[in-house]
């Protein structure tokens, strides 16, 4: 029984760490269409950004992971403003164009700081214990932002004029530029937030983790997964998709070991896919 | 595209030709010169030709498929395991290696066909992943993690393909084999694909059973992956799970879409060029990955439609008089 | 009149004994280094490219090889590649196309694997440090092996541990789920048996990040140790990490390969680590550290690679000085047999002995004297020397 119980617990601090990566990425996709490859590469970046603040120049670690997110952010904006915008509109180009940027973002990582793992401490350590089930502190703090984040955007799409007019452009673009809704400057910005979101993540679980220039790969697949189960597009659905495959992973790793725990899942998905195309909570199924 | 409607259909386009001569000269390498390193990075071009063009037949139904890795497994696997009990002969490995992911593929289409766009990419994603389970789970067929080590070589007319060259003509034969059936099929099927690639529902509505041609371009693509499985295998004389790494699939999308997924001509430039930049940039170490993404961010940026595609509009810009052809 | 004349014959024969005895034609020998230097196994590839860099270095300053009566550089050229099969072998023909015949690496199992066949049929020698299962196979009596692998210092180390921490009676290994993952721990398990621990193994899949979910696995049944094994570094620190937040108070072990620096950085220092054994490719000795200050000395860069590139370096050196005895660098069958002749004794690493019969059936590995590191209450026992039983 306890065992049923740490699992679901570490399977609620899985699910907290893949939503936040999953929001930036459905955010993208829904509002851009555009399949972010170089996700994992801007989580790598935010993580880095943050060892260099805190470990380097010695400054307190919230610090850091601000910076971590201005970084992620403004590479994102520059990225989207110079390089995607012009090709916003062919699926694959844009694919590719991430997918180079995730090439050059590694190895840039990889020769600035040698492809050894950093020592990089997440500042508060420790686990709470009730009887033989135990919480790590950390992650507490990890879902604590992650309630915070999911909180956040919502209240920018739901509540602000920005989030309306990033809804707009979602739903049909040439209506809300017709309406006057700038694309150029909203695009970026909708870009730069979800960037910013992963830059965050890796600011805050590489030094619970491990942080090289290798951590950024299973981080594409492991977005990709959520936000196809959840839907495309649907800031809800990736949430719920996130918590849902943290859920599950925990659970066939813990009874059925490493590598089948992997295989189930991978099946799972496959065949909710087949029978439900458009995700859990996803709308229309866009094209690539 | 253009359409055909005003001109008489001819046999082949001038890109399929174009094609078609492009790697059948390839033979001219090994009949021609002695050079290893020529042998090694042309052998690797056509391994990613065949593979590329597996993609490029999803592409033009507007598939972007993933699971060509997990396609090149079960051809290649299928070639070791027969090694294994020492049958080697070049014909009979060549129909095995098409067949065995083709028929695998039937099922499977019928299962993610149903899904567009990104959902099949994933998909396609997922099963690469699954493979390379699939491989790790079963290592008294497929050695599991170690793979299949000293494959005999192939046969052909009782003749061991051995040598740098002979291996070099052989994977020519396959990336000739594997043009000609691309070629065909998207010829044949021209209209029938640039309808589903247009507007895939209304071509249902005119009347086209959509469903069988994309089951056919799944199966022919599976077909040519195996294939490219089976050259791979007979490069390495080993059959080795870290060869079908979902990563490969990106490779086969790259060299599709910088080369230019327009035409047929495309997979096979874009394989010829990268994986020649890659064999160059092999020997700078950890810039290489780097370089790589430089080279597909500019490509893309200033490239549209890929390498052939901007090639064509310059040849149409500067020839304003001729008639846009097929 | 005289004095000049002598000073005059003093002076010419000073400079003819200054000069060359015979102008050299200029000649170069290249070698290869080879292994993967980008992605996860970066370090250790550019240690072995680092490792033949020095080996090259040190002759250069030497003159350069002897060949006749020729003296030649050794130049050094790298091929990543990328810790796989196809990467390895697309490196043979590459370095084979340059006429290299000589070379130094790969690093990784799937390398290994994949490199033997294709530099049998170039003609070329390998070094693989992979801690495969069949590193070393009487088929390709053209490949090395730079050091031994499980096979050869499980069982030692298993009975060396014992002796310091008697009351584990239980094991769970855990690696990935791949070549390099289970050759070793198979192996490693294998070791612990036949001296009386009950061993499992509990494999995950490539590319985990969180291993919190397998811990609460192997956890539920109450090992009295935890071997991380071949898991890559960054991976086994972070199951170090995770594995005492979750409360585990038992010993965690490393039967596998190097890299515990990296380990003890991810994971928080010796304290987190509280007891802790792991296998050392060498007990490091002050001349070993010198190896260091010489590449600085001869390259003027940093090496790359720490342990790994001390313990790839007697295999460079030997080569060059095999290139030497065999008077060509263009044979491979001379200089592997040149090779097999040399003695296995090495300025820094101290000396070691040719293995590998009993374990691959043919003997082409070298064996220097390997170290055990323990870590007892959070505090650094140190890294001993063990001596090999066979």
């Amino acid at each position: 029984m306890e065992q049923f119980i740490q699992a679901a617990v570490i399977g609620v601090s899985l699910g907290a760490q893949y939503a936040l990566l999953a929001l930036g990425f459905t955010l993208i996709f829904g509002i851009l269409g555009v399949v972010n490859f170089a996700h994992g590469g801007f989580y790598m970046l935010g993580g880095y950004v943050a060892y260099s603040c805190v470990v380097q120049l010695g400054l307190p670690y919230p610090v850091g992971v601000v910076a971590a997110v201005a970084a992620a952010a403004a590479l994102g904006w520059l990225f989207e403003l110079f390089l995607l915008d012009r090709l916003i509109d062919d699926h694959l180009a844009t694919l590719m164009l991430t997918l180079g940027l995730y090439l050059l973002l590694s190895s840039g990582l990889l020769s600035i700081y040698g492809p050894l793992s950093m020592e990089f401490t997440f500042p508060v350590t420790g686990s709470l214990r009730f009887g033989p089930i135990y919480v790590p502190r950390e992650n507490l703090i990890v879902l604590a932002v992650c309630v915070l984040a999911i909180g956040a955007l919502w209240l920018i799409l739901f509540r602000t004029d920005l989030g309306r007019a990033l809804r707009a452009l979602a739903d049909d673009r040439r209506v809300a530029t017709a309406q006057g809704m700038r694309p150029k400057i909203l695009f970026p910005a909708a870009f730069a937030l979800a960037t910013g979101l992963a830059g965050l993540t890796g600011a805050l679980v590489t030094p619970i983790l491990a942080l090289s220039p290798s951590v950024g790969d299973p981080v594409l697949a492991t977005s990709f997964l959520t936000v196809i189960l959840g839907g495309l597009g649907s800031l809800g659905g990736a949430a719920l998709a996130a918590f849902i495959v943290g859920l599950v992973e925990a659970f066939t790793s813990v009874y059925f070991g490493g590598s089948i725990g992997a295989l189930v899942l991978f099946v799972l998905v496959l065949l909710l896919l087949v029978f439900r195309p458009t995700g859990l909570l996803g709308r229309q199924a866009r094209g690539a | 595209m253009a359409s055909s409607l005003i001109q008489r259909p001819r046999l082949l386009g001038g890109d399929e030709a174009g094609a078609l001569i492009l790697v059948a000269a390839c033979f001219a390498v090994p009949i021609l010169t002695r050079n290893i390193l020529a042998y090694s990075v042309l052998n690797q071009a056509l391994i990613g030709v065949i593979g590329a063009q597996s993609v490029w037949i999803m592409l033009r139904m507007n598939l972007l498929s993933f699971a060509t890795p997990a396609f090149m497994a079960l051809g290649g696997y299928t070639v070791a395991i027969a090694g294994e009990y020492n049958i080697t002969d070049g014909f009979l490995m060549t129909a095995a290696a098409f067949l065995v992911p083709a028929l695998v593929a039937v099922p499977l289409g019928a299962l993610v066909l149903r899904l567009r766009g990104t959902y099949f990419v994933l998909v396609t994603f997922v099963l690469s992943q699954i493979m390379q389970l699939l491989l790790f789970e079963t290592p008294r067929l497929t050695g599991g993690s170690n793979g299949i080590a000293g494959i005999p070589a192939a046969t052909l007319f009782g003749v061991d393909m051995m040598s740098q060259r002979q291996v070099l003509f052989y994977t020519c034969g396959l990336a000739l084999l594997a043009t000609i059936v691309a070629v065909a099929l998207t010829r044949y099927f021209r209209q029938h694909f640039a309808s589903i690639e247009e507007n895939e529902i209304l071509a249902e509505s005119l009347g086209l059973v959509v469903w069988r041609y994309k089951a056919m371009g799944f199966v022919v693509a599976a077909g040519l992956a195996g294939l490219a499985g089976y050259a791979l295998v007979t490069m390495l004389l080993t059959a080795h799970p870290s060869s079908f790494d979902s990563v490969v699939a990106v490779d086969f999308i790259a060299y599709t879409i910088i080369g230019g997924r327009g035409s047929v001509l495309g997979p096979i430039i874009g394989s010829l060029l990268l994986v020649y930049a890659t064999q160059m940039f092999g020997t700078q170490g950890q810039y290489a990955q780097g370089l790589y993404g430089a080279l597909i961010l500019v490509v893309i940026t200033v490239a549209r439609g890929g390498i052939v595609g901007s090639a064509a509009a310059l040849l149409r810009r500067l020839r304003p008089g001729r008639r846009a052809t097929a | 009149m005289k004095y000049t004349l002598a000073l005059l014959s003093a002076a010419t024969i000073a400079i003819a004994g200054l000069q060359p005895v015979a102008a050299a034609d200029p000649c170069e020998i290249k070698v290869g280094a080879i292994g993967p230097m980008s992605g996860g196994g970066a370090q250790w590839g550019l240690a072995m490219q680092s490792a033949t860099e020095l080996a090259a270095a040190e002759v250069n300053a030497k003159g350069g090889l002897k060949l006749g009566d020729k003296m030649c550089k050794v130049t050094v050229v790298s091929y990543d590649s990328k810790y796989t099969a196809d990467g390895a072998a697309a490196g043979a023909n590459a370095f084979a196309s340059q006429g290299i015949k000589i070379m130094i690496g790969p690093v990784g199992s799937p390398e290994a694997t994949g490199i033997k066949p294709v530099a049998a049929r170039n003609g070329q020698i390998t070094w693989n440090a992979a801690y495969a299962k069949n590193s070393l196979d009487p088929k390709y009596p053209l490949a090395f092996h730079i050091a031994p692998g499980p096979a050869t210092w499980a069982d030692p180390m298993a009975k060396y541990v014992l002796k310091h921490f008697p009351n584990i009676k239980s094991v769970v290994l855990i690696a990935p789920n791949d070549q390099a993952g289970t050759d070793v721990a198979s192996v490693d398990s294998q070791a612990y048996q036949n001296n009386g621990v009950k061993a499992s193994e509990e494999y995950y899949q490539r590319g985990t990040t969180n291993f919190a979910p397998i811990i609460t696995r192997i956890l539920a049944s109450n090992p009295d140790a935890v071997d991380t094994a071949s898991s890559p570094p960054g991976d086994a620190g972070v199951i170090v990490k995770q594995l005492r937040l979750a409360g585990f108070k038992g010993v965690i072990g490393r039967m596998g390969g190097p890299g515990t620096e990296e380990i003890l950085r991810v994971a928080g220092g010796t304290d987190v680590l509280q007891n802790f054994y792991w296998f050392e490719t060498m007990a490091v000795t002050d001349q070993m550290r010198a190896i260091d200050d010489q590449f600085r000395k001869l390259l003027g860069k940093d090496p790359i690679g720490g342990t790994s590139m001390w313990g790839d370096l007697p295999a460079a050196r030997m080569t060059l000085k095999a290139i030497e005895v065999a008077g060509t660098a263009d044979d491979a069958e001379k200089v592997a047999a040149a090779l097999r002749t040399l003695p296995v004794d090495d300025p820094n690493m101290g000396k070691g002995v040719w293995a590998g019969q009993k374990q691959y059936g043919i003997n082409q590995e070298l064996y220097f004297p390997f170290a055990v590191g323990i870590i007892k209450d959070g505090k650094q026992v140190g890294i001993t020397r063990v001596d090999p039983n066979s």
